[in-house]
């Protein structure tokens, strides 16, 4: 009888990871830049993305996959603003994953989306730890959540580029500091974008939408560029 | 959470390998989990305990926190962090970023050839 010790070194979620490349590969392919949103439950993701595509739409060509634990609530709330919807019930399932998203993917038409938003599930832990494919990660934290969440749940906020900090309108009727909040998600992520939102007034969503627009539009010239200076 | 389908995945790469070796049983097991991989060590523990109970006995498993590092804006002293905010150890500053830590691996498995 022998022992022996083998190096495996192998990622956990390799296989995941490996279809959330595919799905990076077909969203490039097609000029597609994809948000994949992250927060606590309730924190205002469907809000924010009924606003933003309302702002969007008539210069973008914008697409929605919105997961949810159960029900398609969240999936009729964004159908009702007339763009491409899919919806995913994880049943149970804490966080979408890139199988989910990549068969969801088949109902759009990729073609012909410039845009795309996937709202995870409301959890601001274990989304985190999933690569769907996405151009980037936005987690958003809303004005109830308390100022010390990018300090107790610092893995959104590594992992995110953008914040988007929500319900600003509460402010005043609250003992919340946004600077307080923002300087905390700083001291986990420096890199971080902030976005001030109010979806109900409306305040700091031109930027949130001009921000994304520049996103589009930088990677519509890259792809443009690198197409023809192909063979 | 999502610790029980991390803990799966863990046993089918634990399956895969052992499937290279045959005639040889699991007697150890050892994962890293980055402090800020959203994952939690206790709980993952505890997954694998209930997952692994069907199909592999009498092995050790270890599971490993790997920290992230920050560096001190102050004082310029790089420091390892499992958790926010990251205070330097020499000056008390704060430092702003965190720099790994993300790992989610099997590191390597132990088996006994029969
Ligand atoms: N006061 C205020 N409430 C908001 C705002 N955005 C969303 N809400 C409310 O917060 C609740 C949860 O919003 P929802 O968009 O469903 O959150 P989700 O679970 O993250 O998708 C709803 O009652 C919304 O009306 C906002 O900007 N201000
Ligand atoms: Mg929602
Ligand atoms: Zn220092």
């Amino acid at each position: 009888m022998s022992a022996e010790r083998v190096d495996v070194r192998e990622k956990v979620l390799s296989a995941s990871d490996q279809l959330a490349a595919e799905i990076r590969a077909r969203l490039e392919a097609n000029g597609v830049f994809a948000v994949n949103l992250i927060s606590s439950p309730g924190s205002g993701k469907t809000t924010l993305l009924e606003r933003t595509v309302d702002l969007m739409k008539e210069s973008l060509r914008l697409g929605v996959v919105a997961g949810d634990v159960q029900t398609r609530n969240d999936a009729d709330r964004l159908l009702r603003h007339e763009i491409p919807v899919e919806a995913i019930e994880t049943g149970g399932g804490c966080h979408l994953d890139a199988r989910q998203v990549s068969k969801s993917l088949e109902g759009l038409d990729l073609s012909k989306t410039d845009l795309l938003f996937i709202e995870n599930v409301g959890n601001l832990v274990c989304p985190s730890s999933f690569d769907l494919g996405e151009s980037m990660k936005v987690v958003l934290m809303s004005v109830t959540e308390g100022e010390d969440k990018p300090l107790k749940y610092p893995a959104a906020f590594k992992r995110a580029r953008v914040l988007v900090l929500t319900k600003t309108d509460l402010v005043p009727h609250l003992q919340f500091s946004p600077d307080h909040a923002i300087e905390n998600a700083r001291a986990v992520n420096p890199d971080l974008t902030v976005f001030s939102t109010s979806s109900y007034t409306g305040e700091g969503l031109a930027e949130w939408t001009g921000w994304l627009a520049g996103q589009v539009a930088v990677l519509k010239r890259n792809k443009g560029s690198g197409e023809s200076a192909g063979p | 959470m999502h610790e029980m389908s991390l803990a799966l995945e863990i046993k089918a790469i634990c399956e895969r390998e052992l499937a290279k070796l045959p005639e040889s049983r699991l007697t150890a097991l050892g994962v890293e989990v980055g402090a800020f991989s959203g994952v939690e060590v206790e709980t993952l523990q505890f997954c694998l305990e209930v997952v692994m109970s069907e199909g592999f006995d009498g092995f050790r498993c270890e599971v490993v926190r790997q920290p992230g590092t920050a560096a001190c804006l102050s004082c310029g002293l790089e420091f390892q962090v499992t958790q926010a905010p990251f205070e330097c150890p020499r000056c008390g500053a704060l430092a702003r970023g965190v720099s790994g830590g993300d790992s989610l691996h099997v590191s390597y498995i132990e088996v006994e050839c029969e």
